[in-house]
């Protein structure tokens, strides 16, 4: 058993906090007390639970052994009976050597005491007629005693007689059966204990007494499988008071506890305190024996309070839509629907003699005994992992329909037991292999994000969170909010350094990752509660899960960095080596130039190759440095050539200009200047740049000697101007000025939205 | 008596080209050493001390910015004390490339894709102490002067004159020969807008001398106080 395996859950599921009032929403301050206080406390209590631990699990492991020493006492015949068709006993098999010769009859009596089938009925919780049950006792009492002696004589009905000595078992003839449910009970006492100690809140020593009841009832099934006639003095007695408190108190628990957990419910007390006071009155009466038809009063008296605890969760779940809610009232369900076939099944079962009636009250409850036991065993891990729960109850809920099934159709079609045992192994199986995948789906959520979807958002969180590293908590939680489709999502300013699942399962507390690299920065985590629209709880798969979804988050934004930063270099490294080698050859090409046109032609070139790497070594220039940078040159070459310039530059917003915008701006500008001075002979150029209303307007004029633009050819250099242009997405047209001259206007709409 | 006049340029092409520039802008005799890489720079100008050089130094260097064995801002370093006005000839015309030299003590800088009559102007203009300054590096010196701090690395965008860096911390006020009068900082101020100088002196009412005066301070200023700085960090790092 391992012993930290359930205590760490525990520590997380050990109920919120009981103080907290109806509709007050509790938040972060409750996790971040809760935690601290778990820590904290975690080494001081650590100790003394974990010594109180062993010791409770000594005791339990001690306690069985005594039991089990006590029941190897007593004498015992070896063989193996049934019950036949008719209601009597019938010998299978036998190793005594005495008894081989009379396998196959019928025994009808045992040390000289007459017996029936009802010798082979263990236990009497489950006999629905009053009379027969005190019929039991007598018969089980009689014959326990008429075993214990030195010879027994066993008189079958052909009227052959065998005397035989009964001998001890020994612990070795304890049946497997036993062992098994020993072994149940004991888990599940220890995990009761457990939770008991992890934190003794009401909520917990509920659970507590819920897990007991039910070890107390598997301990007395495995105590009753040793025996074949006649049970040991106390239990004929105890039998049926005694697992009757055991089902009611467990059904007034679960009551309880549906009314603290997952909220506290008005009137909880009241409520709780009238299903404790139904369960204590009924068991007093039935073990003062002042109550008739006591079957129905147990059977009634549970299905009412499971009855109730359902109505009471769908009641909190309305009020909070917390997910344990739905888990709860889903199991629930399962667990009455059972209890009800099975109640129904030994009900019309109870006419019936022999060997069907014994088969459905004996296997039948023992099933559902051991359902419940493993559902309880199961409900503190529920938040640990949802695949173990979901398979399980999966797996649970089918056997138990087959086992009903099975119990049903041998009451009321009155099949033989392996027909119906087939019949219903069959159906179940089909309604496992069909409703599966469909049950999956309920309990997983259908819409969850698929996972083609899951990493185009995540690519595209990737890239937004670099442009804008403020945002990620922002995308971190829509994101989370797609994944998980949670009912609130808030952001907190409380660090914590791992995923958690907080709640029982009804919160996710995400810490927001330093994604762009700056990890001194504080940036809170993200709570998102009830999964599913609160229909699904969170596990540590799901922490896990985004744990691993913010890993590769973290993974794409230093991978897009990387390719930045590298086709960043990459862009540095080309214009460095255009400007060194282009550069310096051109400069001596220039200087060798043999003709002033040819030389300027190369200078040209080599302006526009400046441009060029100066455009990849910058990825943006803003538009109030680009304008001075064309001014000054500008002035610079109009000086040169003896011309005036006249500048008028206007813009309200000092945009980023792209390196296309730039580059494309840069050399419209300076091939229109060089127009004017080389071609137009002018004696002043005039430049109006002006951006307003997303509309960029550039004119520049000239009182030169052009005319007729309309006939120019387009040689390399107006050519150029319309390319760059058209680049921009805008228009040029070139038209005559009065008195002389060329005025040049490109004109670029929707200047933004080109960029 | 000639000028001396020190070319440090690795493409013969170009130095014979600024040769001609050189002779073209004086009307002195002038002597012309070459120089292909600093090693032969270096030995043309002797040995460096704080003593008044040898007599008959150089009253004129040229430095190309990229030569086969280094950067031609060692050059202009070391010779930081070097009586003779330091130009820069290069191809680069950014200010990335540009600032750094004038920090490091040029005088001005010369861009060699120019045409020859606009070279032989820059020149006789930086001799006469009217130096270049374009937009670009006008920001980076009202980066420089406003932040205080050591400027390394290009400029942050939007940093210009707009910037509102604040003081770095632990460092008082800077000392007078590192701080710019609000004239020359409103002539850098319109410089980098790209105003010229004649526009400056109408908006100012000042004579274009007079902005001009306040550039040479300007490049004074930027000299001394990189200077300063190297001293300083220098100091802090145990090198003196």
């Amino acid at each position: 058993m391992a012993l930290d395996a359930p205590l760490r859950p525990m520590a997380g599921s050990a109920g919120l906090p009981d103080r907290r009032a109806p509709g007050e929403n509790f938040r972060d301050s409750v996790f971040s007390d809760r935690s601290l206080d778990g820590s904290a406390s975690m080494s001081r209590w650590m100790g003394w639970r974990l010594r109180l631990l062993v010791a409770f699990a000594l005791i339990g492991c001690v306690g069985l052994l005594l039991l089990a020493r006590e029941l190897a006492a007593p004498l015992h015949i070896d063989a193996s009976w049934r019950a036949d068709a008719r209601g009597h006993v019938e010998l299978v098999a036998s190793p005594e050597p005495l008894l081989r010769p009379h396998i196959g009859k019928q025994l009808v009596q045992l040390g000289g005491q007459p017996l029936d089938a009802l010798a082979l009925q263990r236990s009497s919780r489950w006999l629905t007629d009053d009379a027969e049950r005190v019929h039991h006792r007598d018969l089980h009492e009689r014959l326990f005693a008429a075993v214990q002696h030195e010879n027994v004589t066993l008189r079958f009905s052909d009227g052959s007689a065998v005397e035989l000595q009964p001998h001890q078992r020994g612990f070795v003839g304890l049946p497997v059966m036993f062992w098994a449910l020993c072994g149940l009970a004991l888990v599940l006492y220890l995990v009761a204990m457990v939770v008991a100690l992890a934190k003794p809140s009401s909520r917990n020593l509920i659970y507590a007494v819920m897990a007991l009841c039910q070890a107390g009832n598997l301990l007395l099934i495995a105590v009753e499988s040793t025996v074949d006639f006649g049970l040991p003095p106390p239990l004929p007695r105890l039998d049926m008071p005694a697992r009757m408190a055991f089902d009611l108190l467990t059904a007034a628990a679960m009551v309880n506890a549906v009314c603290l957990h997952p909220r506290r419910l008005p009137g909880a007390g009241l409520i709780a305190l009238g299903a404790w006071a139904v369960a204590a009155i009924l068991s007093v009466l039935a073990a003062l024996g002042l109550l008739a038809a006591v079957w129905w009063w147990a059977q009634g008296g549970m299905i009412v309070m499971g009855l109730l605890s359902i109505a009471l969760l769908s009641w909190s779940y309305r009020i909070e839509p917390h997910p344990f809610a739905v888990v709860l009232r889903r199991f629930g369900i399962v667990t009455l629907v059972t209890l009800v076939l099975l109640t129904a099944a030994v009900a019309l079962s109870a006419d019936l003699t022999g060997a069907s009636y014994a088969t459905i009250s004996a296997t039948g409850s023992l099933a559902w005994y051991v359902f419940l036991a493993s559902l309880l065993l199961l409900v503190p891990f529920m938040s640990r992992s949802q695949q173990v729960m979901r398979e399980f109850s999966l797996l649970a809920a089918i056997s138990t329909v087959a086992t009903s099934l099975d119990l049903l159709f041998v009451a009321v079609f009155s099949l033989g037991q392996f027909a119906s045992l087939t019949l219903s192994l069959f159906v179940s199986l089909g309604v496992y292999s069909g409703a599966r995948q469909w049950i999956l789906n309920q309990l997983l959520g259908s819409s969850m994000l698929t996972t083609e979807r899951m990493f185009e958002q995540l690519y595209r969180i990737a890239r937004e969170v670099e442009a804008h590293p403020e945002r990620t908590p922002a995308l971190l939680a829509q994101l989370l909010r797609d994944l998980f489709e949670p009912m609130e999502v808030s952001l907190s300013e409380r660090q914590s350094s791992l995923t958690r699942v907080a709640g029982d399962g009804s919160t996710l507390l995400v810490p927001v990752p330093a994604l762009s690299g700056d990890k001194a920065t504080s940036r809170g985590s993200i709570t998102i509660r009830f999964a599913h629209r609160g229909r699904r709880l969170f596990t540590h798969d799901d922490a896990r899960l985004t744990d691993r979804i913010v890993e590769q988050l973290r993974r794409a934004v230093a991978f897009d960095k990387a390719v930045e930063q590298g086709r960043s270099e990459e862009r540095m490294r080309l214009a460095q080596d255009l400007h060194d080698d282009i550069g310096a050859r051109l400069l001596t090409l220039m200087y060798k130039a043999q003709s002033p046109e040819m030389e300027e032609y190369v200078r040209h070139t080599l302006q526009d190759l400046k441009t060029l790497t100066r455009g990849l070594a910058a990825p943006s220039h803003r538009l109030s440095h680009a304008a001075a940078e064309w001014k000054a040159d500008l002035t610079q070459r109009l000086a040169a050539a003896h011309v005036a310039l006249g500048w008028s530059c206007n813009f309200y917003d000092d945009l980023l200009l792209t390196v296309v915008q730039w580059s494309a701006l840069t050399r419209v500008l300076r091939e229109l200047v060089s127009n004017a001075i080389a071609h137009a002979q002018a004696q002043r150029v005039d430049i109006e740049f002006t951006l307003a209303a997303d509309q960029l307007q550039l004119t520049v004029s000239d009182n030169g000697n052009g005319r007729n633009p309309r006939a120019w050819s387009h040689g390399l250099g107006l050519g150029g101007v319309r390319k760059r242009v058209k680049q921009l997405g805008g228009a040029v047209e070139w038209r005559e000025v009065a008195p002389r001259g060329i005025s040049c206007r490109v004109t670029i709409h929707d200047w933004s939205a080109r960029a | 008596m000639p000028v001396k006049v020190l070319i440090v340029e690795d493409n013969p092409v170009a130095r014979s080209f600024l040769c001609r520039v050189v002779r073209e802008s004086f009307s002195d005799t002038i002597v012309i050493t070459e120089a292909g890489d600093l090693e032969t720079a270096r030995r043309q100008i002797g040995p460096v001390s704080d003593a008044p050089p040898s007599n008959d130094p150089f009253k004129l260097i040229l430095v190309d910015l990229e030569l086969p064995d280094g950067n031609g801002m060692e050059l202009l370093a070391e010779l930081s004390r070097y009586p003779a006005t330091k130009i820069v000839t290069t191809l680069y015309s950014d200010d990335d490339h540009l600032f750094p030299a004038l920090q490091c003590g040029a005088d001005g800088y010369l861009l060699k894709e120019d045409r020859f009559e606009v070279l032989v102007e820059e020149l006789q203009k930086i001799v006469r102490g009217q130096p270049p300054l374009s937009p670009a590096i006008a920001r980076r010196l009202l980066t420089h002067f406003r932040g205080g701090a050591p400027d390394s690395g290009p400029t942050p965008l939007g940093a210009g004159f707009l910037s509102s860096r604040p003081m770095a911390l632990g460092r008082g006020a800077p000392l007078d020969h590192e701080r710019l009068t609000p004239r020359e900082s409103e002539v850098l101020t319109y410089l980098s807008k790209g105003f010229t100088i004649k526009e400056i002196a109408n908006l100012m009412g000042i004579k274009w001398f007079t902005v001009n005066d306040h550039i040479k301070s300007i490049y004074k200023k930027l000299n001394v106080s990189s200077r300063a700085e190297a001293a300083v960090l220098a100091s802090k790092q145990g090198l003196v």
